[in-house]
């Protein structure tokens, strides 16, 4: 059966990680998952929404879910950020289906007045690196590797809100999760175990407080370097910018030189079935993946 | 059954290690039964604090198996049971292994430890302290009979009510890492507690302090640590945000950069349904063209981002922007 999604790609995806959005496609693509774009989502707010009011958060992402649901599709995510605040929302209005039905008929009602659908709660939401290892299966996509990462060690970077953000997380465990890994091992690669793995990059900060923000991104990367990891794999986007775009200006916070990649999920996993670097986007970075390249001999 | 209790081991001035003790427990016992039962039985020289062994001292707070939890409210068993999970999870490790079940206890972090398990909570309670935690009624006269309440006035103050500064969230705070200046989750749960509460006279000077600088509000992260260890299910994070929202109803975004990033991302939401990257620094850092230091801390970045192919030249507005401009209005208006 073919898996099938309503995909979410996120603002950061369609802008400065557009390196993103091109190897999700190239490599649900290649597996043969048939993606569905909502062109009609909008941003979830990345947690800023809530913090001017939760009826915005819950409103606006009630919208997107409403999106897939009207497809009778999961709702599939590349971001963590876009995961814990959307699949939090999508938890949050379930419960209050029991609860609170008179939130939810607050939520539903401005939707109606607004001509959107309102929120059923009938479909899930669910990040790219949880429909790899749970719904295509990590044997499925073992076998499908063509070019093992032999040799790569890949320290894994999750992002706070894949984690922490929603109250039941599916398959990890939130302080010591091990999809990324579990996924590095697939595709032939060596995890690296670290303790930044589960930590905050610091992007939330990088507007204004940059150098708490540099200072936290750094002690990661240091981290990973020392634990001797060739490359950062991150399953989100805004991680994705703290430590690749602004890696130069962490160096100079830390007093060290770094030249970490930071490679995003699908990227890796594509690599492993032969897809070029060129068509994911992998010269699309500010730390030069070349090194990674190398290893691999591609 | 027999577990081993790896234990985080250390005096002031000398190297830390783990000690690892053998211990034949039930799944019910709490990971403070089976200290003291080490103190008691094998090592009288460990050192942690506890009290109440009932979940309301908030003595016991240390790392267990990897975050900061009560050693009375947790159990042998669910920590079996959750490292059992992991190990099934984890690459490679496909069979459950024969050796005999290990769990890791070590102090709490962002503190200093003074021996073994317990750590020096200074700076927690300074830091509590500076948000002044008191319900001020100074400027009040103040009346004959108590201060009267509604029962759901009263009712806003529970949640915050329930924390009993056992330190967990403060020792997971990955702002506070990075940060000396921020007051810690714990003091911004109990500053909302005073916001929160309709006796306290001293709202609009609260906003003002808590909103300044990074020590306050805009120090934190949103890493979601806090509301994650919570034992009591405080959820500090939450009441950072509640914060927040009084205090973005009541400033501008000229006031300050962090109040500027919020405004401005609703405000590009509403013009484009997604986020132009490119007007979101211009605009927040920028602040369109006034900060003109801050518009040349974003050179290097745009130019190592066009360089680089990775900056957006383009932005393709959603197809729903409409609808989406309008159900936030809608919203802004129903909150009004």
């Amino acid at each position: 059966m073919t898996l099938k999604y309503a995909y979410f790609p996120g603002c950061v995806a369609q802008g400065a990680c557009r390196e993103l959005y091109m190897s999700t496609r190239s490599l649900t693509q290649a597996l043969g998952i048939e993606l569905i774009e909502l062109k009609k989502a909008s941003c979830c707010g990345s947690g800023t929404f809530k913090e001017d009011s939760q009826l915005l958060e819950d409103t606006v992402n009630a919208r997107n879910i409403a999106l897939a649901e009207s497809l009778n599709l999961p709702l599939l995510t590349h971001c963590s950020t876009c995961q814990g605040v959307i699949g939090h929302v999508d938890e949050r209005l379930k419960a209050a289906q029991q609860d609170d039905p008179a939130y939810l008929a607050q939520v539903n009602g401005l939707l109606k007045q607004e001509g959107c659908s309102p929120y059923q709660g009938s479909t899930e939401v669910k990040h790219l690196l949880w429909a790899l290892v749970a719904d295509f299966g990590i044997e499925a996509l073992q076998q499908r590797v063509t070019h093992k990462l032999a040799g790569l060690k890949c320290a894994a970077f999750y992002g706070c809100y894949l984690l922490r953000a929603q109250d039941h997380l599916p398959y990890d465990d939130p302080y010591n999760p091990q999809s990324m890994e579990r996924l590095f091992e697939a595709v032939g690669a060596t995890p690296i175990y670290y303790r930044g793995r589960t930590q905050c990059c610091g992007w939330p900060l990088s507007s204004y407080a940059t150098t708490e923000s540099f200072k936290m991104a750094g002690g990661h990367i240091q981290e990973a370097i020392a634990s001797g990891a060739d490359c950062i794999v991150t399953p989100c986007p805004l991680c994705h910018l703290n430590l690749d775009s602004r890696q130069p200006e962490v160096e100079r916070v830390v007093g060290q030189e770094l030249g970490l990649p930071v490679l995003h999920l699908p990227q890796l996993v594509a690599l492993a079935l032969g897809i070029s670097p060129k068509e994911l986007g992998l010269d699309r970075h500010v730390v030069s993946t070349q090194s990674v390249l190398d290893k691999l001999g591609v | 059954m027999q577990v081993q209790f790896k234990v985080f081991r250390q005096t002031v001035d000398s190297p830390a290690r783990f000690q690892t003790y053998a211990l034949e427990v039930e799944p019910g016992n709490t990971i403070l039964d089976c200290l003291n039962r080490i103190k008691w039985e094998q090592d009288g020289g460990l050192s942690f604090r506890k009290n109440c062994r009932n979940t309301i001292c908030g003595s016991c707070s240390m790392r267990i198996n990897g975050r900061s939890a009560l050693a009375c409210k947790e159990n042998v068993g669910s920590e079996l049971a959750r490292l059992a999970k992991i190990q099934t999870d984890a690459p490679g490790e496909n069979s459950a292994t024969s050796e005999i079940p290990t769990l890791t206890i070590a102090p709490m972090g962002n503190m200093p430890v003074i021996k073994d398990l317990v750590v020096d909570m200074q700076s927690f309670w300074d830091n509590l302290e500076a948000v002044d935690p008191y319900v001020s009624t100074e400027a009040r006269q103040v009346p004959e009979r108590e201060f009267l309440q509604l029962p759901e006035e009263r009712d806003r103050l529970n949640q915050v009510g329930n924390c009993i500064l056992c330190g967990a969230c403060y020792s997971e705070c990955t702002a506070r890492e990075v940060n000396p200046d921020f007051v810690g989750p714990h003091a911004l749960a109990k500053a909302y507690r005073t916001v929160a509460d309709s006796r306290d006279s001293q709202t609009e000077a609260r906003l003002e302090q808590y909103s300044e600088g990074t020590s306050g509000v805009w120090g934190c992260t949103r890493c979601y640590y806090c509301n994650s260890v919570c034992p009591m299910e405080v959820a500090p994070m939450e009441q950072i945000s509640k914060i927040k929202q009084e205090v973005l109803d009541r400033q501008d975004a000229q006031t300050s950069r962090p109040i500027r990033h919020r405004k401005v991302l609703i405000d590009l939401v509403k013009e484009g349904g997604w986020i132009d990257e490119r007007k979101f620094g211009l605009m927040v850092v920028g602040n369109s063209f006034r900060d003109l230091r801050g518009l040349a801390s974003l050179g290097p970045l745009g130019l190592r981002m066009l360089a680089r192919g990775k900056f957006p030249l383009m932005f393709e507005p959603s197809e729903g922007t409409a609808e989406v401009r309008s159900l936030i209005e809608a919203v802004q208006k129903a909150e009004d």
